[in-house]
């Protein structure tokens, strides 16, 4: 099995780096409008198209990872939406924890195809509704190995319920992704919940169509599975659980969306020789068509 | 002697035909909570023939819209375009330009493609000035499911012009 090894390149160049492709690709994509990394629930209008492109990266305690993910959406119906992911993958990590990473767009260099279907929606008052949706998808990598294991297609399914309002917004949720074999090798199975909070302030209360802008606080718990090598538990036994918050932006102004933010750690219960996170961080650029 | 026979036909044909249309809608909305939801809405309502102004607001959860002098739009059009962008179209207050008729001593007021049954809420005062025949007036009609919306609607009325 062959591990990919990136050189180690200074911190500074790899963020211009980052900036500069998020400054030639950024224009005309779009997307919905909940936190970066948890799940949410609004699904887009009947024959609504979103696109999105977004710039994230991975920080380990030795390696960097930059991408590209683009995300295509459209609304079905009111309450069915399909999308596409596919990644650019600009540096891939030699040792790769195990992680979704976002609930929308994997960190990790998957294509994704999904469907989401908001089972429960009551609009009760003015700005204001509760909705519940439930999203299956697909994955095949574009990758061979991952975490020195062999990595196959995946199934992806999660359930998420949450409150929206003027002022106020709540998510909570959880998922689960299967991988299936390959070559007699399987990554341990990826269960996960997220909850997020979120305030517009009353700055951003201005009627449509002034600039709206949120913050959201977002927290995610993964508890990733142990490999499989030839049907058995892998001997270095990769089960782990972690814990990760932090803050996301949204600005919103007409069709035009802009989201950013960054997760920590705050609990990595991981097997010695594991592979330790810093950081996550994404920036998201939206278009409604 | 013809041009009596003229004038009579002429006379039967218009009472025939109704020519009555929706003039303004004020459209009550749950659920819009940001600058998308209000944008897609309001790019959906702009797609329709016959509105001539839309406007949406968040705050107020209303969308304010301004029908052509003459056009075919319907209540239950508008509200399903709500519904489409994923929201619920609740109570609306409307300018009917119509034909009043009374069946079995209820009132109903027609456009070309719905009726609207003059709810029994209505002051008695404004229902005594109703009157068969064309008329123009404003009321509010009330919020009906929006998976069984029809070309039937209850008002209550506010204004006889």
């Amino acid at each position: 099995m062959t591990r990919k090894v990136f050189p180690k390149v200074s911190l500074n160049v790899h963020y211009v780096k980052l900036i500069l492709l998020l400054a030639i690709s950024g224009s005309g994509m779009a997307q919905g409008h909940g936190p970066l990394y948890g799940l949410q629930t609004p699904t887009l209008a009947k024959g609504g198209v979103d696109l999105n492109v977004a710039g994230m990266s991975l920080g380990t305690e030795t390696e960097t990872s930059y991408m590209l993910r683009y995300l295509f959406s459209y609304g079905i119906t009111e309450d069915l939406q399909v999308n596409l992911t596919t990644p650019t993958m600009i540096e891939r990590l030699g040792e790769t924890p195990r992680t979704r990473g976002n609930s929308n767009m994997p960190a990790n260099g998957d294509i994704e195809a999904s469907l989401w279907y908001r089972f429960f929606s009551n609009a009760f008052g003015v700005g204001k509704r509760f909705e519940s949706t439930a999203i299956v998808g697909v994955s095949a990598p574009t990758d061979n190995v991952r975490g020195q294991v062999n990595v196959g297609n995946a199934i992806h399914a999660a359930i998420s319920t949450g409150y929206a309002s003027r002022t106020w917004y709540a998510w909570i949720g959880g998922g689960y992704q299967y991988y299936f074999e390959s070559d007699d090798e399987r990554l341990g199975d990826l269960p996960y919940a997220s909850a997020v909070v979120g305030y517009r302030p009353n700055i951003f209360m201005g009627d449509y169509p002034k600039p709206d802008w949120r913050i959201f606080i977002e927290s995610l718990a993964e508890f990733p599975g142990g490999n499989k090598i030839d049907g058995q538990l892998d001997f270095s036994d990769t089960r782990s659980t972690k814990v990760l918050v932090g803050p996301s932006f949204l600005g919103l102004y007409g069709g035009w969306g802009i989201s950013f933010g960054a997760m920590v750690p705050v609990v990595q219960d991981l097997t010695p020789g594991s592979v330790k996170e810093r950081y996550r961080i994404a920036v998201n650029l939206s278009y409604w068509l | 002697m013809k041009n009596i026979k003229m004038m009579a036909l002429i006379g039967i044909f218009g009472i025939g035909t109704i020519s009555g249309q929706i003039a303004r809608v004020d459209q009550e909305v749950y659920g819009m909570d940001c600058a998308p939801c209000a944008y897609g809405l309001e790019r959906g309502l702009k797609k329709m023939d016959g509105l001539q102004e839309v406007r949406v607001s968040l705050n107020d959860g209303k969308a304010y819209l301004g029908l052509a002098e003459i056009n075919d739009l319907t209540l239950r059009s508008i509200q399903e375009e709500v519904k489409k962008n994923g929201f619920s179209a609740k109570k609306a207050e409307v300018v009917l330009m119509g034909n009043a008729t009374k069946e079995d001593g209820q009132w109903y007021i027609e456009t070309d493609n719905e009726r609207f049954a003059v709810s029994q809420d209505t002051s008695i005062e404004l229902v005594q000035k109703l009157a068969v025949g064309r008329t123009t007036l404003s009321g509010t009609v009330q919020d009906e499911d929006d998976d069984n919306l029809s070309d039937q609607w209850e008002i209550i009325l506010s204004k006889i012009e």
